[in-house]
């Protein structure tokens, strides 16, 4: 190496070890990759839901102004309204369901006995599989002469045929099925490891105070798991309003619209049917619905947190 | 105790009910996959193949003529495969390394405010079809639709939340003092992050990177937007797949859906003990 070379390298590296370089040179890259990503794709929002344009209508700058026209007619769509209330109506049925399992499963496998391990094991294998396989898998077993509908009929002793993928309600259960099959696996792991993080003194304090197990558990461990549950709420409530891959793999939305989330609906409008400002300014209504929602989640993560930084235990 | 005598088959019997609803669609798939074609759809239902074979397997991966009819789609799976693993881990390899060092700098000097991780994570909370519109736009304007570097960009940027707060919990265990002592010791920045902080890390940042990888090979809805012919991953394949046929070709189809899961599978078991960090976001007790 040239004493040139070693002199400017000499040069990068203390320039490097200088605070201010030191410590905003990563984010760099990252809140440059995030702008430019993000911010173009936002601004492109914003315009194409006040354009009319479709893909087969020329360059997207040259688009018509629209005003508020896509807004309106958004807003009219009944199909995107339904599959609005039908996605949080999902998210109302499966959330519940997943937390409730989640939590009982959590429970019985709280203390040691034979084979808990491998109930564990068992139980957090679904949300190692890639969702698409779900909807995949669940279409192969849910079939009218399936092995699913065989299983209930060997179990109950008489022929059952429910029409899973093509009747109205029972295709809406398979879809909620799949999120809840799938991911109860996640709030079991969530109710585990904070069953097991849980402070063994208050509890023990109540015991001797001469507190039931009911009036430990109601008074002093609910309590104790409240950011736990709060973890599980938000994660599970934020992911099943994306709920895309169940009812693309399941049932394509149908029969009818009976599977039709928001993301499937998008999905048609923009590609399917090339409407992409209808699209986009449904994608901007959505976003200002989830928006409301982040920052009430973001929010309650942060109190937790600071609780917990606070009681000095995180 | 009187009760637990009582309790322990109670117990037994309800999580054996969840076991088996957890393993009988993962089993099923398995098996099917093992099945000849006769025996994909019996009644009453075989719960083992009668002469186990390979062809399904051999049907889907068979390399040069990995191609088979279904419906009107001629499917391939070696390239998706391949593209699904190229794009998955590059992706990840990128966000662990840019978001560690994001990480590490908040962690140490509060770099970006107070807020910083909980904006990058609200970002992140945001439902992907929101913006899979207007990206397909912009990326077509760019030219990186259905392009490896368009995706593996998409998926570094969806993948920085996740590596960066779990990096802050690896990092926050590493001691300050033992970073001071070295700084004292006339170690420079570099030489702390080489010396000290990446050893103590390691693990942290495989678990961190099998994680993402995780979530990029599971992504569905941004891969399908920003692909078309030249880029494909599993999950696109299984989808083109459902809507070609409906639901007729179970032997190769529980073929590829085992091929799909295993791996992560594997690398789920592997990161099991950390699997939490990347969903708690800092919340749980240690």
């Amino acid at each position: 190496m040239t004493p040139g070379t070693t002199a400017a390298r000499r040069g990068v590296l203390r320039w490097i070890e200088r605070e201010r370089v030191f410590k905003w040179l990563p984010f760099v890259p990252v809140q440059g990759l995030f702008t430019l990503l993000l911010l173009p794709n936002f601004l492109l929002l914003v315009y194409l839901s006040f354009v009319s344009w479709r893909i087969t209508r020329g360059a997207w700058w040259d688009a018509a102004f629209a005003g508020l026209d896509t807004f309106r007619g958004a807003l009219e769509d009944e199909r995107f309204r339904w599959a609005v209330i039908r996605t949080f109506g999902f998210a109302a049925a499966a959330v519940p369901l997943e937390l409730l399992l989640g939590f009982g499963l959590a429970l019985l496998c709280r203390r040691h006995f034979r084979g808990r391990r491998i109930y564990t094991t068992v139980f957090l294998l679904p949300m190692m599989i890639v969702p698409a396989v779900v909807g995949y898998d669940l279409s192969m077993l849910l079939i009218d002469q399936g092995p699913f509908n065989q299983l209930l009929s060997l179990l109950t002793g008489r022929t059952i045929t429910v029409r899973w993928l093509s009747d109205y309600t029972a295709a809406q259960l398979a879809v909620i099925g799949a999120d809840v099959w799938q991911w109860t696996a996640l709030t079991f792991l969530v109710f585990t490891a904070g069953m097991a993080g849980l402070p063994e003194e208050p509890i023990r304090a109540a015991r001797v105070m001469g507190a039931s197990r009911w009036q430990v558990f109601w008074h002093v461990e609910l309590p104790l798991l409240k950011p736990v549950i709060a973890i599980a709420v938000i994660l599970r409530s934020m992911e099943a309003l994306k709920i895309f891959d169940y009812p693309m793999l399941l049932t394509q939305g149908g029969p009818g619209n009976a599977t039709e989330t928001v993301a499937v609906y998008l999905w048609r409008v923009g590609w399917e049917f090339a409407r992409v400002s209808d699209a986009a300014a449904m994608s901007l209504i959505l976003l200002l619905v989830v928006a409301m929602y982040i920052v009430v989640a973001i929010r309650v993560l942060r109190r937790e947190r600071r609780r917990l930084a606070e009681e000095g235990l995180a | 105790m009187r009760r637990r005598s009582l309790f322990a088959p109670v117990r037994h019997a309800l999580l054996l009910g969840w076991l088996a609803v957890t393993l009988f669609p993962i089993y099923w798939m398995l098996m099917t996959s093992f099945k000849h074609p006769a025996e994909w759809v019996t009644w009453p239902p075989r719960w083992l193949p009668h002469e186990p074979t390979l062809d399904n397997y051999v049907k889907v991966l068979t390399p040069g003529t990995s191609t088979f009819e279904l419906g009107r789609q001629t499917l391939k799976i070696l390239k998706p495969l391949w593209d699904s693993l190229l794009v998955a881990s590059v992706g990840a390899l990128v966000a662990v390394a840019l978001g560690s060092a994001v990480a590490y700098s908040w962690s140490r000097f509060r770099t970006g405010g107070r807020n910083y991780p909980y904006n990058i994570l609200s970002i992140r909370m945001v439902p992907p079809i929101v913006i899979a519109v207007p990206f397909v736009v912009y990326f077509v304007t760019l030219r990186l639709l259905d392009t490896y570097t368009g995706l593996i960009l998409v998926y570094v940027a969806t993948c920085l939340p996740y590596v960066i707060w779990m990096m802050l919990g690896f990092i926050d265990e590493v001691p300050l003092e033992l970073e001071r002592a070295a700084r004292l010791m006339g170690a420079s920045r570099l030489r702390v992050l080489g010396s000290v902080v990446l050893p103590l890390t390691a693990s942290g940042l495989v678990v961190t990177f099998l994680f993402v990888f995780i979530l990029n090979w599971s992504e569905l809805l941004l891969a399908l937007a920003l692909t078309n012919t030249e880029v494909s991953t599993i999950p696109i394949q299984l989808n083109k797949f459902q809507s070609a046929n409906e639901g007729r070709d179970y032997g190769p189809q529980a073929a590829i859906g085992t091929i799909a899961t295993l791996p992560v599978v594997v690398l789920g078991f592997l990161i099991q003990k950390h699997l939490l960090r990347g969903f708690s976001f800092g919340l749980l007790r240690k």
